[in-house]
């Protein structure tokens, strides 16, 4: 079949000499004609069409990082041509991870299958045996939870491993979960509690992976357990160390808005329930165990150890899920919001936690109060029970998001959390106004659109708008924006503004990156395999994504991913073949697989 | 009754400097943060609509890009790079074609080959007619007085001529203008409004209180742009009315006439600060205003710049006494004012009057809605509580 | 029984129960029941510590019957039964009273809803005195799987069972594989080509010697129950008469897809009527094809894209289908590509860009001027010919939010984004596999959030669009959920059974036949020798329609007895 191969790019090059794939390709069989045309060419159908016609042209391939952009005027070539259009085939270097040092080799393979109209992924991806039977899961929150799950009662061994002292991650801080507005804990705990029994599950928390060895299907992890400094098994979650610990600061869990001690427990559901010492803050590990000591001495049970040390474990396992998750955008960043300026200015988890039953105001929404604290000596802003609930409150979407100057991209979730707050607003406080402040309402999810619905019918002014600024005047607090739908600008005065703060990844994305050998996306997610065909699987055979930290996503998609990525496990377990590391297969032996596919 | 839409208007907007309007997806920040813009007059965004939907009617009777001044804080802030400040930067230049009705501007502003041949064409005849004047009548050794070159007399008598007539066509552009924006659709504007707002004119023109206020909230560094500005503005317009009105004084010499000078002076001082600062700002794109160019900008600022410069120079050189060189570039320097009076009612210089009116048309607009909305307030209060 | 120990336990579920019903009152008043040795509340008794609590006190006050007051059994009567199992009791010594569901969020006034919940309380302490420990038994599992439908979702379910060695039979009703993606030429956001996809997936398909394909065919009933199903396939694959072929499968996997929404339902969209009105998936014909132009054969200079058809609407689908919006976007490119000088005019009203890499393949659609008009959700643009000397075939007349004017649109092609909706046989596939539908027709997962692809009836699975509309990853998410589920009940080889099933006792049964008929399930076999009625206890799903209906009242339920419901009555009446 005589074929054409024609090259445009949509961005620059990069990675990817072009003329030399070209001249690759001009010696590929039936190859009859290639053509460089560069960055985003203007091309006419009916001249691409005389070319066709010229030279018998009867396939077209078309060769680029993104050559989807470009089918149709070549389809249409085609037409006019009179040829067949099924044969426009795509050689696409995104698509199929031509990024890295291989990339030039990559992308000579890509065309090689193009041209034989053989899908890239059908020649390149290699089985290899034979496969360890554990898995190693990186990041306790709700997807790795499932996975680990999925997978422990299939019978298979699992290892957990959480940074944080408990597992749960960030959905264990919330307080509803839109749109059905069943309280988180009430759906999580009973499985971080399966998780903490499971006896297939190896759980590893305030924990990190130091050092991975070895190659798909039989990985060696090195994980550093940081000395916990409590021991789990004697430990009877007394609390009486906490009570005599003196040393005070931010409760991460309640993402800051409340104070823990030195010793503490993240949370009282937490697995595994009992405490652990923060050693950056502990006075008697600052001092090399000169000071303090107050826990040593009052702990009936006398499972503390403040002088227990690191240890490192290597554990042998067949495959790797990332569950890493995410992290807020620093909402300080952008100044005209008066976050960290203006004490009743909120992030959406700090707002979570407020409202929280377990929160610091038993779930009662109030502005902060200003109170002297004789520890520091200074006022400071807390939330008290006892504080002034607002009149009104302003809820900012996209904050940071779809912003070239922050997070290009859309978090996903921010709409509807902002809905459900505004609903937990008016569940609450009755007579208190809500306005929310967004720029396209993506509500799509199952029962999503009717949620939205739901809250505007329940009386929230909704703002086709986003907001620009926030600045207090007169004690209040003033948000100004245009109502686009109203076609006027807008200032509302309001006690209360919570910023729908953005997902950013995870901080130690970057160096898992490193260490694993798996790429990230320009926002700094994880490379997913194939966009479509393997949203879960990685360039590097044997290691999964699953949920938030392969892009934003809610918890119904972020589980059934984690539920894939098992499959994924399972089967390469089972089958004893798993998934290969695509760049393990060499140039001429995809192109031996693609033929024979061709023939076959 | 619909309006037509129409997608074209957008690709001709680019001929005037408009980049990336297409990339507007309407989240209203712009708006929200413009200094300028209020309950009455809510740009940009709304003017970025109309051009995306190519509301060309619609466009041609606003005001506001009138009362935009290019702070760029919108551009700074907007999240999809769709550079509202250079549209309404652009949209000022479309409209200035579109009240102009010879269509010269439309010319100029389309390809700015056009404008500077035009510029350079008119130079040379004038230069070619000025130096065969000379000769003709006076002695090139003589810079004023009897026999002088090019006697100021006669200038000024050139000078008043090309000026009234300019000020003619900017007349009709202005009326035009006004009819545009304040006859719009019918709605019909109490007389006395117009002279109970009058006191804006001159407020406006001599202070340009507005582009300071651009600059609320910015570091004091950045008030340098207004300042360039108020230089260039009020030094164009005394040096102006010296050579309108007073260019025979302006010319006596060699000694220095404080009372006239000192405001000449003062005047260039204001032009060549003004016209250095900005050109070295569009070079080094120090601001935001400053990031975008169009071609026209740059022949406005060169040739102010050179004009500025040139006159100077055949100020200084006629009295340090060298009455050759100081004709030589006096014919020069005429070569470059001539071009540039007749380009004045058909490009950026005529910002300085129909920014002014802006101002004034808007006082008004703001003035009779309030009217409008008192009574109807009233109205309300008048009927029974049903 | 009556010298039985009941421990009651009272959740205050954060603040979803506390906050209206008065739970110290609750629990004094628990306190005082017959029997109740101990009565406890906890702010969340699902939690491990409210389980332990529980554990700890059948340890200490020898407690033989335990009720717990939460939140409705669907939600944690499992996680209280195992709690109780491991303290040693029989994990039928327990009930539960649903004081959130039933009570807390559906009352304000603090008295009365105490009053209720502890009527229900009552109730469940009157019960819980008659239960019998029962037993649950477990049976095989059979390691063959059916995947119903051979779109995506079915295609990718069926690779990574067989891939793990597991048997898989896929019923496609269409004569080929692919389903609706088939019909699609590129995906958004990337453009890549669905065809390669495809084509990908099926060739392993067809290489997979451990699955059977059957097109042209559906599944005409599904009988037995988890790991023990009967499928009866009807083929017609070539053959002039239908054969009908048995299958004995472990696991069901639902992946019948969606079908599109008729646009001509919509009369002011003149879809039918005016011949440039299209569908998206008719102008999915012209891009393979290589002829976007209008019926006349002209190159259109003006198209038109309108969303949200069918979709998000009061009088048709309050749901928004979800890919609509890339999908539009996509068109907007292509078209630009294939016809460089058209304007592409993209009528909306919420762009839907949320996944990865959408907002960015937003940003590059505007980049290309495509013209984005937003419409009201509750108003629809009109569509009519264009006059005579306008320079197109059409107008649409819209109110533009994002302007505020209403504007007419030209257009020479206009394409409507016709939305998704459940195929008209899902009510079918659901009867036979025994599965509920929301009121759009969408199958019902077993939990929205955590449980997205299991479905209510144990074996039997959804995943892709037959749920709800999703785009390709997701569908493929879903699709291997459902595989993972599989292969962990296969690796344990055998399941449980519920304990709680219908009894007929041989001796009073008069062999009426009353209750086959009845049965739902069709759990009830008769025995013609004995001409008695048996109820196979792994297909019975307990309903109680059998007990009701027996008029020599010979059918008892487990954990249903009379006496144990009599004794509930008498609780919420006293």
């Amino acid at each position: 079949m005589r074929t054409a191969v024609y090259f445009c790019q949509v961005e620059q090059g990069g990675a990817i000499n072009v003329e030399a794939v070209a001249k690759y390709a001009s010696n590929l069989p039936w190859v009859a004609a290639v053509d460089v045309l560069g960055i985003r060419p203007k091309l006419e159908s009916s001249v691409l069409a005389g070319q066709i016609k010229a030279s018998e042209i009867e396939r077209i391939v078309i060769a680029g990082d993104s050559p989807g952009f470009f089918k149709p005027v070549f389809t249409r070539a085609m037409a006019t041509a009179g040829k067949n259009t099924n044969e426009v085939r795509l050689a696409s270097f995104r698509a199929h991870g031509a990024r890295r040092q291989d990339a030039l080799e990559r992308a000579k393979a890509i065309v090689a299958c193009a041209t034989r109209a053989v899908p890239f992924p059908l020649a390149a991806v290699p089985d290899n045996t034979p496969v360890h039977p554990a898995t190693l899961i990186i990041g306790g929150g709700i997807a790795g939870i499932q996975a680990a799950l999925e997978i422990a009662d299939a019978g298979k061994p699992v290892y957990l491993v959480e940074r944080t002292g408990t597992i749960g991650g960030h959905m264990a801080m919330f307080d509803k979960t839109f749109p059905t507005l069943d309280c988180a804990a009430c759906i999580l705990t009973p499985k971080m509690v399966s998780v903490g029994q499971h006896d297939m599950i190896g759980l590893f928390t305030n924990s990190q992976l130091e050092e991975l060895t070895g190659s798909p299907g039989a990985y060696k992890a090195k994980i550093r357990k940081r000395a916990r400094r409590v021991d789990i098994k004697s430990c009877v979650s007394c609390g009486i160390c906490t009570d005599h610990c003196p040393v005070v600061v931010p409760s991460e869990f309640d993402s800051c808005i409340t104070t823990r001690k030195a010793i503490y427990i993240p949370f009282p559901q937490a697995v595994p329930n009992t405490y652990l010492v923060d050693a950056e803050n502990c006075t008697y590990v600052q001092s090399g165990g000169k000071k303090c000591g107050a826990c040593l001495k009052k702990c009936p049970k006398e499972c503390i150890n403040l002088n227990e040390k690191d240890e490192v474990i290597e554990v042998e396992i067949g495959n790797i899920i990332l569950a890493t998750g995410y992290d807020v955008l620093d909402a300080q960043k952008i100044a005209r919001y008066g976050y960290g300026k203006y004490p009743n200015v909120l992030t959406a988890l700090e707002f979570e936690r407020l409202t929280n039953a377990s929160g610091p105001t038993g779930g009662k929404i109030v502005t902060k109060t200003e109170k002297y604290d004789k520890r520091t000596k200074t006022q400071e802003w807390v939330f008290d029970p006892a504080g002034e609930s607002p009149r009104a409150v302003a809820i900012v979407h996209c904050v940071g998001s779809r912003d070239s100057n922050y997070n290009s991209y859309c978090s996903r979730v921010c709409c509807m959390y902002s809905l459900k707050f505004a609903h937990l607003v008016k569940e609450k406080l009755h007579d208190t106004t809500c306005y929310e402040f967004y720029i396209d309402m993506r509500a799509f999810g199952k029962g999503y659109e009717e949620f939205a619905e739901r809250i505007k019918q329940e009386g929230t002014f909704v703002v086709r708008g986003r907001s620009a600024t926030v600045v207090e005047s007169n004690g209040r607090l003033v948000v100004r924006g245009e109502d686009i739908i109203k076609d006027t600008l807008v200032e509302f005065p309001v006690d209360m503004v919570l910023l729908a703060v953005g997902l950013i990844p995870d901080r130690g994305t970057e160096e898992i990156c490193r260490m694993l050998g798996v790429e990230r996306d320009s926002d700094g997610w994880f490379s997913e395999l194939d966009y479509n065909g393997n949203p879960t699987d990685t360039e590097r055979g044997g290691i999964y994504v699953a949920g938030v930290c392969q892009g934003p996503k809610d918890i119904p998609d972020t589980v059934a991913q984690a539920s894939a990525v098992a499959a994924g496990v399972l089967r390469s377990i089972t089958s004893g073949k798993g998934l290969g590391h695509r760049s393990s297969l060499s140039l001429s032996e995809i192109e031996a697989r693609a033929n024979n596919l061709q023939t076959s | 009754m619909p309006i037509r839409i129409n997608p074209k208007l957008i690709d001709e907007l680019e001929l005037f400097g408009s980049e990336d309007v297409q990339n507007c997806y309407h989240c209203g920040n712009c708006s929200a943060v413009c200094p300028h813009a209020d309950e009455v007059f809510v740009f940009p965004r709304r003017s970025m609509r109309s051009l995306q939907m190519g509301l060309e009617r619609k466009l041609e009777r606003s005001i506001e890009p009138w009362l935009c001044y290019y702070c760029g804080q919108c551009s700074e802030q907007c999240p999809r790079n769709a550079e509202p400040g250079e549209t309404m930067m652009s949209l000022r230049r479309w409209l200035i074609s579109r009240y102009d009705f010879t269509g010269l501007s439309r010319l100029f502003y389309k390809s700015w080959k056009t404008e500077l041949a035009a510029v350079v064409l008119i130079a040379v005849l004038a230069a070619a007619g000025l130096l065969a004047y000379g000769f003709g009548q006076g002695s090139i050794h003589i810079y004023d007085g009897v026999g002088a070159f090019l006697p100021s007399s006669a200038i000024h008598v050139f000078d008043l001529t090309i000026g009234s007539l300019m000020l003619l066509f900017l007349l009709a552009n202005s009326i035009r203008m006004w009819w545009l924006i304040m006859n719009r659709n019918g709605e019909s504007t109490p007389w006395w409004l117009y002279l109970r707002k009058s006191y804006l004119l001159p407020w406006h023109f001599f202070t340009q209180k507005r582009y300071a206020e651009c600059e609320s909230g910015k570091p004091a560094s950045v008030h340098m742009p207004w300042l360039a500005h108020l230089g260039l503005m009020l030094g164009y317009a005394t040096m102006l009315v010296l050579v309108m009105l007073f260019l025979p004084a302006l010319q006596e010499g060699p000694q220095i006439r404080w009372s006239t000078h000192a405001f000449g002076y003062l005047a260039s001082i204001g032009l060549l600060v003004g016209t250095i600062y900005m050109i070295h700002g569009r070079l080094k794109k120090s601001q935001v205003q400053y990031v975008h160019s169009h071609g026209s900008d740059w022949i406005f600022l060169i040739l102010l710049f050179l004009i500025a410069i040139s006159g100077v120079l055949q100020h200084i050189l006629h009295r340090i006494g060298l009455p050759v060189a100081a004709n030589i570039t006096y014919v020069v320097h005429l070569a470059f004012v001539v071009p540039w009076l007749l380009r004045m009612p058909f490009t950026k210089w005529a910002h300085m009057i129909y920014r002014t009116l802006a101002m004034y048309f808007a006082g008004i607009r703001r003035e009779a809605l309030a009217k409008q909305i008192a009574v109807a307030d009233t109205v309300q209060q008048l009927r029974p509580a049903a | 029984m009556h010298n039985s120990k009941i421990g009651v336990y009272l959740c205050n579920c954060g603040t979803n129960i506390a906050k209206i019903v008065d739970c110290p009152a609750l629990r004094e008043y628990a306190e005082a029941l017959p029997n109740v040795v101990v009565s406890k509340e906890y702010k969340y008794m699902c939690s491990n510590p409210g389980q332990e609590m529980i554990i700890q006190d059948i340890k200490d006050h020898g407690l033989d019957r335990v009720v717990v007051a939460a939140c409705s059994p669907r939600m944690h009567e499992r996680t209280f039964r195992s709690a109780i199992q491991t303290a040693g009791l029989n994990p039928y010594m327990f009930e539960m009273a649903n004081i959130r569901e039933q009570c807390s969020w559906v009352h304000e006034d603090t008295w009365a809803a105490t009053e209720k919940a502890k009527a229900l309380t009552k109730a469940a302490v009157l019960r819980v005195l008659h239960h019998e420990p029962l037993e649950r038994m477990s049976v095989k599992m059979c390691p063959s799987t059916l995947v119903i439908g051979g779109g995506i979702a079915g295609l990718t379910t069926a690779l990574d069972l067989a891939e793990a060695g597991q048997q898989v039979y896929i019923v496609e009703k269409k004569d080929q594989l692919g389903g609706n993606l088939a019909r699609v030429d590129l995906t958004a956001p990337y453009l890549d080509s669905a065809r390669d996809l495809l084509t990908e997936r099926i060739t392993r398909v067809r290489e997979n010697n451990k699955i059977e394909v059957m097109l042209n065919s559906q599944l005409k009933s599904l009988e037995g129950f988890v790991g023990n199903f009967v499928a009866a396939i009807q083929i017609q694959d070539g053959r002039p008469v239908a054969e009908t072929k048995k299958l004995e499968v472990g696991n069901v996997v639902v992946c019948t897809g969606y079908k599109e929404f008729d646009a001509g339902r919509i009369t002011h969209y003149g879809y039918g009527k005016l011949p440039n009105v299209i569908t998206s998936f008719e102008f999915e014909k012209m891009l393979k094809a290589g002829r976007v132009e209008t019926k006349e054969g002209r190159i259109p200079q003006y198209v038109a894209i309108i969303h949200c058809v069918g979709s998000r609407s009061q009088e048709f689908h309050g749901y928004c289908s979800r890919v609509c919006c890339m999908t539009a976007l996509k068109y907007a490119h292509e078209i630009k590509s294939a016809i460089p000088k058209c304007y592409v005019s993209d009528v909306y009203i919420d762009m839907h860009a949320f996944g990865k890499g959408h907002e960015d393949f937003y940003k590059r659609t505007s980049e290309v001027k495509t013209l984005f008009l937003m419409y009201g959700k509750n108003e629809r643009p009109v569509i009519r010919k264009a006059d005579r000397g306008d320079d197109c075939e059409m107008l649409i007349e819209v109110n533009e939010k994002l302007s505020g004017e209403v504007i007419e649109i030209p257009a020479d092609l206009v394409i409507l984004m016709v939305g998704m909706e459940a195929r008209e046989d899902s009510s079918e596939v659901a009867r036979s596999v025994n599965i509920s539908q929301d009121k759009e027709g969408w199958f019902i997962e077993s939990h929205p959030k955590l449980d997205p692809v299991a479905t209510t009836t144990d074996g039997i699975y959804i995943a892709g669009t037959c749920a709800s509309p999703k785009d390709i990853p997701d569908t493929v998410a879903q699709a291997r959920a459902a595989a993972a589920r599989i292969l962990g009940k296969i690796a344990r080889g055998k399941i449980d059974v519920e304990a709680v099933y219908a009894e007929v006792n041989q001796d009073y049964c008069s062999g009426c036949r009353m209750c086959n008929e009845l049965c739902p399930y069709s759990a009830i076999e008769y025995d013609e020798q004995k001409r008695r009625s048996k109820v196979i206890s792994a297909v019975c799903k307990a309903c109680g329609a059998c007990v009701s209906s027996c008029p020599s009242g010979a059918i008892k339920g487990r954990h249903f007895t009379d006496r144990q419901i009599y004794a509930q009555i008498e609780g919420v009446l006293a």
